[in-house]
């Protein structure tokens, strides 16, 4: 059994680092309410049921399919010139394309809106965890809704068995697709999902052989997506494919594969993967990484593991016991875990009490920062910890910072953002698909085709819509705090830095901001709760 | 403002908030820092450490994987028509370098490179005990270290640390939106330049608008990437601390960040770019490296970085697309340098984790392989083809990969050698023999 946190031992610095660690941090009000139950009591709150409740499913799911919009149109391709045929193609998909992206920033500030809920925060984290190691990105599968999907299958399976979700994975259409599962033939088995099985996902690099990979690979083969792929792999815009296994493409003969022999399909590769030593390793030491913010050195790795194993690769009691154990709150590395910009935003926008920016607002300052949800760099997803510190991201941090603590408004600061495509990702742009007219010309209705001055008011108004105001500050410092500096400065640095001890240096930017003028004005408070945000501290938790 | 008000101001300011001292209190790593600054404004230190006039290297990383026998081909060849029916290049299309080698037909801008003489090929380009990860072959490139050890350092990392201790931390720019692993060093050095800032850092300039509102420019998804080689975009690989810990690691960044920020800006608005530049990504961040040459930048290392390269699927256009992408943007920045007069003192090297495996795949693409061509690119080098192009006979194969015959370490020692005038032996921790391509 891991060692558990005594309930003596539990404080509100500890509450505090674990609500940031678990889900993405919250107000004061919240610690106190975690700092008054018991270690045990508190991680359970936080996890919340064992069964999902399911959020809401973003809109754009229940919007017409795509392919049936256009289907009118697309059947007078055939009697049109072969000119104007690939004109009209190209501004289909063209439409298509602006479609789907709007999706994709519908689907992104759906699934933020949903960690800044505290009732699922902690549900969203390990959603979170997963999608940076099951890393797929829309750059390859091109579907909001198979990325949607591929979402659930994290929520939804994320508090429950390790070896289900990896399963559910190796099935997943989305991972199919990224990674060439959806092309591979037993007579040219595609060895790219086999590999990041292996590499990435649950053994690491060193243990296993090219021929596990090659065998392996032959298993897999045969487990593909439904209709709707074309020959590249890639899919047909509008298409909404099912995981399916076809025998006629599925390698039936021997395979050896972790020195087993035997006539092994997909699910076997992942039973025999799971089975090897490294795995527990591999997951155990991921996830203490992820919520811990270190790597676990051998003696405690060798605990996660056996915990790991005595639950039989249960996620959510693993969790439990994680945030449980004493040296997940070591005071030593308690400043070691840097936040992800995910991370950073929702937990700022709760810590101020202010709503989400706008969803392509959020997208824009998210990529800034080095994390596009559902657009991880590569297969290996985010590095994560100081990975997201550079002198580029740490300016910008600063810099969206203040654009959430002091608004937007009267200043030029959204001046970089393409507002027109903002405009038309927000779907504030509606934009008609593509005509055939009975000429055969093509008429295209999408924002090009807008005159300069109604795009101009169009933009404008976009312009209005995700222009942030200053923060609400009235809760975050009572009256009687401002009139007396040092217990505000014990207030603030209890709300945006878990209590943690306030350097000098940053002492002296707190002063710097706060002015002359006492009581502290809005304005001034504003300028103290940023000179927080915009502290090397802050930046961790 | 009454007397309480007063007083508690004054108190405020005399003691600090909670009692500390109201200076600005460095932490001890900085100090240093800020010496070699304070040196560096006394001019004292500039020469030699910088690269206001000295020797200048370009990285640029081909991530994913490039498939050097498409890049370099070679001609006349039936073990590479018999391993390749499909993507196989014909010898006709190819631009002919000599008799027995050509240039992929995208790479024009490359070919009159290597025959104007700015342009060498290394050819069999990798290190023994090949390893077919991404990940970790990239690491083993970054770390130039044996391929069964580990380093947390990355080689330009080591030439930080062994040749400019007390340079600032702009001695070392990436174009990227993440530290390279080859610049960790024991003490953090480098900074990050992202260029643009409009969404994505894609903007095409060839569409104009009717209105001057940058905000207006485009409407068209510039995201035409993805397809084959989307699962490997950009690689890097985890940070190092080196002995800091995470706050000491912010604490140092966000000074560095400070003082590179004003660097760059002077730098970047005292040059033009002298030529067109593709309107890329790959082309954009060129034409800035290039004006930060120009512009006096005390830069030695600069970093670039293009994904995509992982082919495992329809190869054929999505190679060509990237290589002219690679090869339109190198042409426009060896043409920008001549013209501003440093070509002579600027070196670019390519580079990519492995070439692809010699026999194509059932999918249209081709796996992961090992050894691979590389380029190096400059006033310095001398034009040729140097190595030997491997054998692709089956026997000569190994797991059905390219076999190097030149270490790529040889390749580094060569340019921190003859190129930045360091000796290679501490930073690359072995002796390796250079190559003969500085005159």
């Amino acid at each position: 059994m891991l060692a558990t946190l005594a309930a003596s031992d539990w404080d509100r610095a500890k509450a505090s680092l674990l609500l940031q660690r678990a889900g993405f941090g919250g107000t004061p009000d919240e610690v106190d309410a975690l700092a008054a139950l018991s270690p045990a009591e508190a991680a359970e709150s936080l996890l919340g049921p064992s069964r999902l409740v399911a959020p809401e499913p973003p809109a754009f799911l229940s919007e017409p399919d795509l392919k049936e919009t256009l289907q009118s149109e697309r059947s007078k391709l055939a009697a049109l010139s072969e000119k104007a045929r690939a004109e009209a193609k190209k501004e289909f998909a063209q439409f298509a394309k602006t479609n789907q992206r709007r999706h994709l920033t519908e689907l992104r500030g759906w699934w933020l809106k949903s960690m800044a809920d505290p009732v699922r925060a902690a549900r969203e984290k390990i959603t979170l965890f997963l999608h940076g190691h099951f890393a797929t990105s829309y750059e390859k599968v091109r579907s909001p809704y198979l990325l949607y999907q591929q979402n659930c299958l994290f929520r939804e399976k994320g508090y429950g068995l390790w070896s289900d979700l990896v399963l559910g994975v190796a099935q997943d259409p989305a991972m199919l697709i990224y990674l060439d599962g959806t092309l591979s033939r037993a007579e040219a088995p595609n060895e790219n999902f086999a590999r990041e099985l292996f590499e990435l996902f649950t053994l690491g690099e060193g243990n296993y052989t090219e021929q596990d990979i090659q065998e392996s690979a032959r298993a897999f083969t045969g487990w593909t997506t439904g209709t709707g792929s074309n020959n590249k792999g890639g899919l047909q815009f509008g298409s909404r494919p099912t995981f399916k296994s076809v025998a006629k493409w599925h390698d039936t003969g021997s395979k050896t594969i972790f020195r087993s022999t035997g006539i092994f399909d997909g699910a076997d590769v992942v039973r025999l993967a799971l089975a090897q030593d490294a795995a527990p390793r591999w997951i155990a030491q991921k996830l203490w990484r992820f919520y811990a913010g270190w790597s676990a050195p051998e003696p405690l790795l060798q605990e996660l593991v056996k915990e790991w194993q005595s639950l039989k690769g249960q996620i959510r009691p693993f969790l439990m016991a994680m945030w449980t154990n004493p040296n997940f709150y070591d005071p030593v590395r308690a400043a070691d875990r840097v936040k992800s910009p995910t991370e950073w935003l929702v937990g700022l926008c709760r810590q101020i009490g202010r709503p989400l920016p706008a969803p392509a607002l959020s997208t824009y300052i998210l990529s800034q920062l080095g994390q596009i949800l559902f657009e991880p760099p590569n297969v290996k997803g985010w590095d994560g910890g100081i990975a997201w510190i550079n002198t580029a991201s740490i300016t910008r941090r600063y810099e969206y910072g203040s654009w959430l603590v002091e608004g937007t408004q009267g200043l030029q600061k959204l001046g970089s953002l393409n507002m027109v495509r903002v405009a038309a990702e927000s779907g504030a742009m509606t934009v008609a698909p593509p005509e055939i007219s009975p000429e055969g010309m093509v008429v295209t209705h999408s924002a090009k085709d807008m005159d300069p001055a109604e795009k101009q008011a169009a933009t404008e108004k976009m312009r209005e819509t995700i222009a942030l105001s200053p923060a609400p500050v009235a809760s975050i410092a009572t009256s009687e705090q401002r009139q007396n500096p040092e217990k505000l400065l014990t207030a603030m640095a209890t709300r945006f830095l878990a209590g943690e001890t306030v350097s000098a240096d940053l002492r002296t930017r707190f002063q710097q901001a706060a002015g002359e003028k006492i009581p502290f004005t809005d304005s001034a408070i504003r300028k103290m709760i940023l000179a927080m945000v915009q502290s090397p501290l802050y930046q961790v938790t | 403002m009454s007397d309480h008000d007063l007083k508690t101001r004054r108190e405020f300011l005399r003691t600090g908030l909670l009692g500390g001292s109201l200076s600005w209190t460095l932490p001890a790593f900085l100090s240093r820092t800020m010496d070699s600054l304070h040196a560096q404004a006394d001019g004292s230190l500039i020469q030699g450490v910088t690269g206001r006039d000295g020797n200048i290297l370009v990285v640029l990383q081909l991530a994913g994987g490039n498939d050097g026998l498409n890049t370099v081909i070679p001609l006349g060849n039936d073990e590479y028509r018999k391993a390749r029916p499909t993507l196989g290049m014909a010898d006709s299309v190819a631009l002919q370098l000599d008799p027995k080698t050509g240039l992929h037909p995208a790479l024009s801008g490359l070919a009159s490179a290597f025959h104007e003489g700015n342009l060498a090929i290394v050819q069999g380009v990798g290190y023994p005990n090949p390893n077919r990860s991404h990940f970790r072959s990239t690491e083993i490139w970054a770390t130039a270290v044996d391929s069964d050890k580990s380093s947390t350092t990355g080689w330009i990392g080591r030439y930080f640390d062994n040749a400019c201790s007390g340079c600032d931390a702009s001695v070392g720019v990436a174009m990227a939106s993440q530290m390279p692993q080859a610049m960790n060093a024991a003490t953090p050095t480098g900074v990050l330049y992202q260029g643009g800032g409009g969404g994505g850092n894609k903007k095409k300039t060839k569409k104009k608008s009717a209105t001057s509102d940058p905000a207006m420019m485009t409407m068209e998804d510039d995201e035409d990437a993805g397809e084959a080689g989307g699962s490997i975009g950009m690689l890097s690989g985890p940070g190092s601390l080196g002995k800091l810990s995470a706050l000491d690691f912010l604490e140092r960044t966000e000074m560095d960040a400070k003082v590179s920020q004003q660097e760059i800006a002077q730098a970047s608005a005292k040059a033009k770019n002298s030529v067109p530049y593709p309107g890329t990504r790959l082309g954009q961040n060129f034409a800035m490296v290039s004006r930060l040459i120009a512009g006096g930048m005390p830069t030695r290392i600069y970093y670039l970085s293009q994904g995509g390269f992982d082919t495992h699927t329809q190869q054929a256009p999505a190679h060509e697309r990237l290589l002219k992408e690679m090869g339109d943007a190198v042409a426009a920045f060896l043409a920008d340098l001549k013209a501003h007069g440093n070509l002579g003192r600027v070196s670019l090297m390519t580079f990519s984790e492995f070439g692809r495996r010699v026999k194509e795949n059932a999918s249209g693409g081709t796996d992961h392989g090992a050894a691979a061509p590389l380029f190096l690119a400059g006033g310095g080098v001398k034009a040729g083809l140097l190595g030997q192009m491997p054998s692709l006979a089956p026997k000569d194969l190994f797991d059905g990969d390219v076999k190097y015959n030149t270490d790529f370490r040889s390749v580094y020692a060569t340019i921190l050698e003859k190129h930045l005038g360091v000796k290679s032996e501490p930073i690359l921790k072995k002796d390796f023999p250079t190559i003969n391509v500085y005159g």
